[in-house]
């Protein structure tokens, strides 16, 4: 085990400007899923 | 199984395995073997962490478990994308800063050597003998639907890939699993156009999706209440599938070195984030998609003769059993139901019989009347099943989408998704082999060797310990097929048993920085315990838990007590 400090740790989030807009993407898309699964239960049900 | 199958499923078998080997050059170290020298894209990663997850089961399983219990199963990977985050946020910068080879090694530096040695040891105890059944539960089912030989499947399921994995590890891991996740992809959306395309030429996927619907398999949000309150032994509902489903997938892609051995093999810390991100973002429709090409099945056998028990082997048991008369009877009332239900279905969809009509009213009778004579019937053969003279398996789940494969898709097709079946199994089994491998050599024999190993020696005895844990899973998977589905079961749920308390041990490492090595190793047992006795109790009946909640007990758990008794071992050292 190496304690490589160099190791670059803080690469620039593709695309988005940070990393925090990814996250907030993630969570988002969650949340969008679950509204459709909601309905989605409710029109076939 | 017809030729031109035994010709895709050979084709593709050996394929994988030319491929792997075509891709196994790697340095002669440590950093080649485990880590592919930091040399792997996003997407390899991506498909890496995908390939791990899926097993063969999770194929299986999926659809039969749609068709039986609906789609709520979805909810138990809600909690996925959320733990993905904490992950990029809190542990892949710190593990990819120590450049380490196991997760296990960031507890020795936080802690001390006892801590790192027990959780590593409950890592190579849970994943050996799971990777034994994993091997086992897929070969099992095929063997029995098909007539192949258990010893054989077993050697296939499990035997095959150690040559690729023994070769070029990692690498031969990360790019195999890239090409067989494209074909399991590609088959499961054929396999799905197919149920469709074989419905009558009336039904369309809509109507295949509202019949399901109709019978309560699109219940994909499910509360977890009944009319007692929320019900904690229901294992898939929303709240279930959010919080047990959070600190679960935490502690398999945070702490598991099945899952941490393919995300540091990214290129950049950059790139392994991306892996488990988009990961975090497909996951869930993937897994929605599976789980409806079993809806799609259900709707598939309104139209078609459904078997009343999907394992065969189990239904020929019977009939050599005490009870072959009353099966035969059994039978032959439930197929002239079954035929009576597929004429009205079919004369509901041409038309012939219009909504509101006394006919209709009593086309609505039938199709109840065959439901209730469906849940009766399978009903009676499960208990015959498990009357102990007769010593049969009452489930059936994973047999459903097979015996739909075998018995209705055309020649090819069959060969190309029991590959699925194969490739699935692979691409879990040959990362736990490595992963296995990489927990051996680092955290044990590099660790206590007294010795100084050169990097080529290293190397040779990571391929060696490779070759040992494809040897002890397959004779698990051997064992575990003589000793039968109790024991099966029993080593399903045992991840869930040590899961969380591994991750209530990396949470303290993390987010606990003044709690110290005593108090958290005392935890990490007392809290062992307590999770090994609600199991029991629940086992018992005593109470009513789902397996899910017993992560957050775990992981919870060990945080608060360690932060609980630290001053205690603070205290002692002063």
């Amino acid at each position: 085990m190496i304690n490589d400090k160099s190791s670059n740790d803080k690469d620039p989030a593709p695309i988005f400007k940070k990393w925090s807009y990814w996250y907030a993407l993630v969570i988002g898309v969650l949340l969008l899923l679950i509204i459709f699964f909601y309905f989605f239960t409710k029109q076939f049900s | 199984m017809s030729s031109p199958d035994w010709i895709v499923l050979t084709v593709t078998l050996l394929g994988i395995v030319a491929y792997g080997l075509y891709k196994s050059s790697t340095t002669k170290n440590l950093d080649g073997y485990f880590l592919c020298n930091h040399s792997v894209p996003w997407y390899m990663v991506l498909l890496s962490i995908m390939g791990t997850q899926a097993s063969a089961v999770t194929f299986l399983s999926a659809p039969g478990q749609a068709y039986t219990d609906g789609m709520r199963f979805v909810q138990f990977y809600f909690g996925l994308p959320l733990a993905m985050v904490v992950l990029c946020i809190t542990f892949v910068p710190v593990f990819r800063r120590l450049r380490i080879y196991t997760a296990y090694e960031f507890i020795e530096q936080r802690f001390d050597l006892k801590t790192r040695t027990l959780t590593s040891f409950l890592f190579l105890l849970q994943r050996g003998v799971s990777t034994g059944i994993s091997i086992s539960a897929p070969a099992i089912i095929l063997s029995s639907l098909l007539g192949w030989n258990i010893f054989w499947t077993n050697i296939f399921m499990g035997g095959l890939l150690v040559i690729y994995t023994v070769s070029g590890g990692a690498k031969s891991v990360a790019y195999t699993q890239q090409l067989q996740l494209i074909i399991i992809i590609a088959g499961m959306f054929m396999a799905g156009y197919m149920v469709v395309h074989l419905l009558p030429e009336k039904v369309g996927f809509l109507d295949a999706l509202h019949v399901s619907g109709k019978a309560g398999k699109l219940n994909v949000i499910s509360s977890g209440r009944d009319e007692h309150g929320f019900n904690w032994k229901d294992t898939y509902n929303i709240w279930s599938g959010l919080i047990g489903g959070f600190f679960l997938a935490l502690s398999y892609f945070g702490t598991d070195q099945v899952q941490v051995g393919r995300y540091l093999t990214a290129r950049t810390t950059g790139e392994s984030k991306i892996g488990l991100l988009l990961n975090g973002l497909v996951k869930i429709p993937m897994q929605f998609l599976i789980l409806m090409v079993g809806a799609l099945v259900f709707a598939f056998y309104q139209y078609h003769p459904e078997p009343v028990f999907f394992n065969k082997t189990q239904v020929e048991l019977l009939a050599k059993s005490k009870y072959r008369d009353s099966l035969i009877t059994l039978k032959q009332n439930y197929d002239a139901v079954q035929l009576k239900k597929i004429a009205v279905r079919n004369q509901l969809d041409n038309g012939t019989i219009r909504q509101g009509t006394p006919a209709w009213q009593d086309s609505q009778l039938v199709l109840r009347e065959a439901e209730d004579n469906k849940t009766k019937s399978r009903a009676t053969i499960k208990r015959w099943l498990n009357d102990k003279q007769v010593n049969g398996n009452d489930n059936d789940t994973n047999y459903i989408f097979l015996r739909f494969v075998v018995d209705y898709l055309p020649k090819g097709l069959v060969g190309l998704l029991i590959a699925v079946i194969f490739l699935a199994a692979w691409g879990s089994n040959a990362a736990a082999l490595n992963s296995l491998a990489s927990a051996t050599i680092v955290d044990f024999h590099k660790r206590f060797s007294k010795k100084d190993l050169t990097e080529k020696r290293e190397y040779d005895l990571s391929r060696w310990y490779t070759l040992g844990w494809g040897v002890f899973c397959v004779v698990v998977a051997q064992l575990a097929y003589n000793i039968g589905n109790s024991l099966i079961e029993a080593v399903n749920k045992l991840g869930s048993l040590f899961y969380g308390v591994v991750l209530g041990i990396f949470l303290v490492a993390f987010y606990l920085k003044k709690v110290g090595s005593g108090a958290v190793f005392v935890s990490a047992l007392v809290i062992e315990a307590l999770v090994i006795t609600i199991h029991m109790l629940n086992q018992y009946g005593v109470i009513g838990l789902s397996y899910l909640w017993l992560n957050l007990v775990g992981a919870l758990g060990v945080a608060l007590l360690a932060w609980l008794i630290n001053p205690l071992f603070k205290a002692k050292l002063a």
